[in-house]
């Protein structure tokens, strides 16, 4: 199969998708903002088991700081692939897309991009405002920014892949929601969510090193907030890319299996 | 010129889960899920020459639509060779995606929230259309369908057979040459039946585009194509002239006599099957070897004043072709 290269397609897309986004911004907004609650409730229970004093070196003023940059990077790096490409899959939506000389995925893409670009700018707002409110200490450095950029960059497109990769089950399941499941339970234990990594124990902290979860959502996060030495930044970002490299060949085999079995059922 | 579709034993085979009805059967499935093989496509063979419009007929279930899937490269087949423009679809090439389109009236490739042009720029920058193109496709595309203030209005506030008509243009902006129409009047009323027939007929004058059509509406068919291929069960019953169609499977014909005064149907005694006799007007079926005969004997017998010998409606004739097949 090939598609024409050239970006011209997917950006007339992204184009197309942000102003479709917009029509529903305000249901758009409600789920982002929904999105916040969860670190807040993090941030308030590490804080009071911090206290005055510190978890595993951590303190108050670490898990705001945290828990703030996740905000953005939960939002950033959200996949949304199951509840958008998933059911186009399904109900036969996939189609039309199927008819013209862009590969899907692109479409995929557009749409999980504009639903984080129009959220974003009805969350800034409440972010500055949080952020003025608990006046967090970043403890950042421009070194530690360029790199949380480029990790930031990476966890977007992992969890873009990992999002496009469960949804693509619906080729086979009509139920490839459950599947994904797994990955989230995994990404709240593992992926920096319900804990900052550094303060999981023994073999959790081992693992949540080495599965890609972290490497989608905590990892730039502990990049940007300095709490990583730079052999482990390096670590990091290669292991980052590594599982990036992973599961686009995963799509790519997983896209060509699927597509031969796309079916009747409503295509 | 080669044929611009070949298609050699085509089978499409799909493997569907099946439970009967109720909490038991449910409680059953969880064990043991029963599977039906589904033979959509049944080993078809056909052509279709360039330019031509070939009207794709068959119940519900028949296996057109799938077909057409096949053969635009949306499903791949089980078995079996097709060849379009000389491409294999399912490898789905740009140069083959560029080439071609295929319309369905029940689904819908444009942005639901957005205004059809929104949806007409994606299609123009996916298919690297060159602008001034753009803008001649558009404006003759407006201009036949009568598309004029429908590309600024959101898709939802479209009805729907302003929505088909849009639907037909943003699927040939990039100038297709093959056209795989599936039901594209269905839900339409007549005058936008015609419209788009007329539209459909005007853009393969014009352009020389092969057609493959499906229709529930003999009248599309028999507006557009010269040649149907009859499909039932995924098996090819008949491909042909369409008038060949009433020659080999309607075994009779049908006469319809206007007489100048109504005569007492005791007269009509002996000249066939009376279908109908109201005023001065008789139509009457008779078997085909015996329609010449009997068209004598109403000229002698009655007072005619016009008279016309017909085959059945296409509608007859088909569920005659299909009741065949299923008997």
């Amino acid at each position: 199969m090939t598609f024409r290269l050239g970006l011209a397609g997917p950006l007339a897309m992204l184009r197309a998708e942000m102003a479709d986004m917009l029509q529903y911004r305000v249901v758009v907004f409600l789920y982002a903002l929904w999105g916040f609650i969860h670190p807040i409730v993090y941030m308030a229970v590490w804080s009071a088991v911090a206290g005055e004093g510190d978890v595993g070196g951590l303190r108050q003023s670490d898990f705001t700081a945290y828990y703030l940059t996740f905000m953005i990077v939960s939002h950033l790096t959200v996949a949304i692939e199951i509840y958008t490409f998933g059911p186009m899959i399904q109900y036969g939506r996939l189609s039309p897309h199927l008819l013209r000389p862009m590969h899907p995925v692109w479409v995929a893409a557009a749409r999980n991009l504009s639903y984080k670009a129009v959220a974003v700018l009805l969350l800034i707002p409440i972010w500055t405002a949080l952020f003025l409110v608990l006046r967090p200490e970043f403890g950042a450095t421009p070194a530690s920014i360029a790199l949380f950029m480029l990790s930031l960059a990476g966890a977007v497109l992992l969890s873009f892949l990992a999002g496009t990769g469960f949804a693509l089950l619906a080729f086979w399941t009509t139920r490839s929601g459950s599947s994904w499941e797994i990955w989230m339970g995994l990404t709240f234990l593992l992926g920096g969510q319900v804990a900052p990594v550094e303060l999981l124990p023994g073999v959790m902290g081992q693992l949540a090193a080495a599965l890609p979860m972290r490497y989608t959502l905590g990892f730039p996060i502990e990049v940007l907030l300095n709490r990583l030495p730079p052999g482990e930044v390096a670590l990091g970002l290669a292991l980052q890319a590594g599982w990036v490299a992973a599961a686009a060949v995963i799509v790519a085999l997983v896209w060509r299996a699927g597509i031969r079995h796309y079916e009747a059922v409503g295509a | 010129m080669p044929p611009d579709i070949r298609v050699h034993g085509l089978v499409k085979h799909y493997v569907v889960p099946e439970r009967g009805a109720g909490l038991r059967a449910s409680l059953r499935s969880v064990w043991r899920r029963r599977r039906r093989l589904v033979r959509a496509v049944d080993g078809i063979s056909f052509e279709v020459a360039p330019g031509e419009i070939v009207g794709f007929l068959g119940p519900n279930g028949a296996g057109k639509t799938t077909s057409l899937k096949v053969l635009s490269g949306l499903l791949h087949p089980t078995h079996g060779r097709v060849d379009v423009l000389g491409f294999t679809p399912w490898d789905r090439r740009a140069d083959f995606l560029a080439r071609i389109t295929l319309i369905m009236g029940q689904r819908q490739q444009l942005f639901w929230d957005l205004p059809a042009g929104d949806s007409f720029q994606v299609n123009k920058a996916v298919f690297g259309i060159d602008d001034a193109v753009f803008r001649r496709t558009v404006g003759l595309l407006t201009e036949l369908l009568e598309l004029d203030g429908l590309l600024t209005k959101p898709v939802r506030q479209l009805s729907l057979g302003e929505r088909m008509k849009v639907e037909l243009a943003a699927g040939l902006l990039h100038g297709p040459r093959v056209l795989f129409l599936d039901e594209p009047t269905i839900g339409l009323d007549v005058t936008m039946q015609q419209r788009i027939r007329a539209f459909v007929a005007r853009y393969n004058a014009e352009t020389g585009a092969t057609v493959l059509l499906t229709s529930h509406y003999m009248a599309d068919v028999k507006a557009l194509a010269q040649r149907v291929i009859v499909i039932d069960r995924g098996r090819l019953l008949y491909d042909g002239a369409l008038h060949g169609l009433a020659e080999r499977y309607a075994p009779h014909k049908t006469i319809t006599v206007h007489l100048e005064q109504p005569v007492d149907p005791a007269e009509l005694r002996g000249l066939g099957e009376i279908v109908s006799q109201e005023g001065a007007q008789v139509t009457v079926r008779t078997r085909k070897d015996e329609a010449p005969a009997v068209t004598g004997q109403l000229l002698a017998r009655l007072p005619v004043a016009d008279l016309s010998v017909e085959d059945p409606p296409l509608e007859e004739v088909i569920e005659q072709v299909f009741r065949g097949n299923r008997t």
